[in-house]
């Protein structure tokens, strides 16, 4: 008998075409997650498992919780006996240490050809733990603990306790996508729900110093690494220095459109620096009708200069909503943390609600933002940001 | 030199003083300044309070930096007093504690808060029967020390807390565990709040903390508090958090392997008193091994202390702290008034060599019997 780590892929195995690319994907990216560990995984019908060298199941199993794509994660055991009395021996022994007065068994048989079925395998191994732990119930409805046996070709399994996973798809299996990260609440929520569907992401974030500080610079890369968390380890921000286009727009646009051509300008820059990476797709959180820019007029006037798909993950949330995202992914803390960011520096008193696409071009024409957009994108700063992040005052500390 | 008062204060660390200057040569911004060099100094900040409450397993927030052990208990139990009197006026301390606690106990009794101070038995264990009695509805806080400074007693604060929760769920734990840390593996989450020092761990004085449980209210005892540090205000001293970082990560390797390198020493020198009659070792099974407590017949222990000096070697007569008055820890366990008049603390350190133990063992006879003899 051996403890393993057992992982079910719940929503993946509806995928029959790519079943095999998102189950290399999603063994690719556990392989980043645990990089620090020694484990054996192995692979049999619609699950994985994994088999710690040390005795470090816990800190993996607290991993593998923030891992997208995968369904459930138990903590079980393997045994090369399919024969039901030895199994049961092997059952009782763990269950002689656990507190409970109700139960019940529950099977899967993998291994058809096993002579028995699923209901009497149950049956049976019921009546073995009745026989040999005194006082105790059967309870189908609501037990205190569950015995959960597989019986596979080569070797049998059963676990107790289920940890729920988070579901969702493998990280990257979607491809590419370059996510607007400012110091808000809303775009790591956004970015966080995007991962969630397996899109793997970069980040892009304005900044516009002397107007904006190295702390709003500092927040957005802290919640950058709450994203690494889920994005694969890591997520790679590209830091653009905004202030020569937000002082020419300053400058030179109607302050009722300073926020609309802003935005307009953002997402060119977006746009290329996506296309330079490979990202198929833009990712925002913006949400429909929060703010003057966020106005379904404003979303398409602003949406006009680009053309590929931008997702808003959160366009259709409540604020609350989005903050109870925040606070379960740890975001919120740190987005409220009250420094100035590119978005909120030059708010004019009445931004308009209802641009018009005409004026924004013939404004834009003010301003030679071709070659301005062309230098921010080539002077950006890319910032890898790491989950495991070199501690840089280690040799201080 | 033979030094042998590590439980009064310890030599820094060279590593730790490296530390100190540098941080206090190249981090001059001031962590709450908004500019690049705050900015700087603030990661740092962060990282080594990180480094604190990795190690303790506690929340940044719990961390509160104090200029040492006396504030972190004024705040401990001034603070908790005062932030929590809508729930009770009443407060528990043992009679082993630091003789600062019993000042700040008289200064609660002014406030109106009203002081029980619980048994212990004999071996220097907490009466758990005396605390289970003692516990009432209104009893917001109790103050027991992890290891007492002058015997050593070494209190098991988990029991403590059962006793206490079953009792008044509401009633908080505070440990002063300045002379526990790093020297046995500490569980923090025995209590609510508690006390830690960096002189007494090889890390500069000048600074403590309060480890204080998110949960629990503290009133901050020093007053001009901003939205960076609600309980202790005051501009940040960068270089000796760093360092008291640092020192607690030092102090927190090879634990166990330190512990029984001392038990060894200790082990020779308690054998060697136990030979002499006239010399009463007061540790109890429960005293931890760093620290040995004598009475002497005869002979004034503030005598010994100057007589050994003139060798260099160095020990003192109760605490630092109340030299010259009788040891009250020692009165609280034996319960007599000569015992406790001529005390004599041994305290060790993994930096002892077995060779200091061998040369003040010698000294020590020698300016003992010249002693005696003149008595």
């Amino acid at each position: 008998m051996r403890k393993l780590i057992i992982i079910k892929y719940g929503e993946l195995t509806t995928k029959k075409g790519n079943i095999n690319l998102f189950i290399n994907t999603l063994s690719k990216n556990i392989k980043a997650y645990l990089n620090e560990y020694s484990y054996e995984e192995k692979h049999d019908a619609g699950r994985m498992f994994i088999i710690p060298e040390d005795n470090d199941y816990d800190e993996i199993l607290d991993i593998l919780k923030h891992v997208f794509g995968l369904h459930e994660i138990n903590l079980g055991y393997e045994t090369k006996t399919k024969d039901l009395d030895s199994l049961g021996n092997e059952i009782l022994e763990l269950l002689k240490d656990k507190d409970f007065a109700t139960f019940k068994v529950q099977t899967k048989r993998s291994d058809k050809t096993y002579p028995i079925n699923s209901m009497d395998i149950s049956r049976k191994m019921g009546g073995i733990i009745l026989k040999n732990i005194p006082n105790l119930k059967v309870d189908v409805n609501n037990p205190e603990i569950i015995v959960n046996i597989e019986i596979r070709k080569d070797f049998s399994y059963f676990y107790f306790d289920v940890i729920d996973g988070l579901g969702g798809y493998p990280v990257g299996v979607a491809g590419k996508g370059l996510l607007m990260l400012s110091g808000g609440i809303d775009s790591p929520v956004a970015g966080y729900m995007a991962i969630k569907r397996g899109v793997k992401l970069e980040a892009v974030y304005f900044e516009s110093p002397p107007h904006t500080s190295d702390q709003a610079k500092d927040k957005v890369l802290k919640l950058a690494k709450k994203l690494a968390l889920y994005n694969n380890t890591y997520l790679k921000v590209h830091v653009i220095n905004f202030t020569p286009i937000q002082e020419a727009i300053l400058k030179n646009i109607p302050h009722e459109y300073l926020i609309t051509i802003m935005r307009r300008m953002m997402y060119r820059i977006s746009k290329r620096i996506a296309l330079m990476e490979n990202c198929k797709i833009l990712v925002n959180g913006e949400s429909i009708g929060q703010v003057a820019s966020q106005t379904l007029n404003s979303m398409s006037v602003i949406n006009h200069v680009v053309d590929i798909p931008v997702i808003r993950p959160v366009a259709c949330l409540d604020k609350l909503e989005i903050i109870d995202i925040a606070k379960k992914i740890d975001t919120y803390e740190t987005s409220i943390l009250p420094f100035i960011d590119c978005c909120t520096i030059f708010v004019p008193d009445h931004p308009v609600i209802n641009p018009e696409l005409s004026k924004c071009e013939e404004y834009e024409t003010l301003i030679p933002y071709e070659d301005m957009i062309k230098d921010a994108i080539k002077n950006k700063e890319v910032i890898k940001v790491e989950l495991k992040e070199q501690n840089n005052h280690s040799d201080l500390l | 030199m033979i030094y042998l008062d590590y439980a009064a204060t310890t030599p820094v660390n060279d590593e730790v003083m490296a530390s100190y200057i540098k941080v206090t040569k190249e981090y001059i911004g001031n962590t709450h300044s908004i500019h690049k060099l705050g900015v700087e100094s603030k990661k740092l900040y962060d990282d080594a309070t990180k480094q604190i409450a990795d190690l303790f397993n506690v929340m940044e927030n719990e961390i509160i930096y104090t200029s040492g052990a006396t504030e972190a208990n004024n705040m401990a139990i001034i603070g908790t007093c005062i932030a929590n009197h809508k729930r009770g006026n009443h407060i528990i301390v043992s009679m082993l504690e630091h003789p600062s606690v019993y000042k700040m106990c008289d200064y609660l009794e002014t406030l109106g808060f009203k002081v029980s101070y619980v048994k212990n038995l004999d071996n220097g264990m907490i009466d758990m029967n005396d605390l289970k009695s003692l516990i009432t509805d209104e009893t917001i806080l109790v103050s027991i020390c992890a290891v007492n400074s002058e015997v050593g007693v070494r209190q098991s604060l988990k029991s403590i807390r059962q006793v206490i929760k079953k009792e008044n769920m509401n009633t908080l734990l505070h440990s002063d565990m300045t002379q526990a840390i790093g020297k046995y593996t500490i569980n923090i989450h025995d209590v609510d709040l508690a006390t830690m020092s960096s002189h007494k761990i090889y890390g500069p004085k000048g600074i403590g903390l309060l480890y204080r449980n998110s949960k629990v209210n503290v009133a901050p005892i020093i007053h001009g508090s901003t939205k960076y540090n609600e309980i202790r205000p005051g501009t940040v001293p960068l270089p000796l958090v760093v360092a008291f970082s640092k020192a607690l990560r030092i102090a927190l390797t090879d634990v166990e392997k330190r512990e029984s390198f001392v038990k060894k020493l200790n082990e020779r020198i308690i054998n060697h008193f136990s030979k002499d009659e006239t010399i009463l070792v007061n540790n109890t099974v429960y005293s931890i091994p760093y620290i040995i407590n004598i009475s002497l017949s005869n002979v004034k222990s503030e005598t010994m202390v100057h007589a050994l000096e003139q060798h260099d070697i160095y020990v003192s007569t109760s605490t630092a702290c109340s030299s010259s008055e009788l040891s009250a820890s020692v009165m609280a366990i034996y319960k007599d008034k000569k015992r406790a008049m001529s005390t004599l603390r041994i305290s060790l350190s993994y930096l002892t060599s077995s060779e200091d133990v061998t040369n003040f063992l010698k000294v020590f006879d020698e300016e003992y019997e010249k002693l005696k003899a003149i008595n």
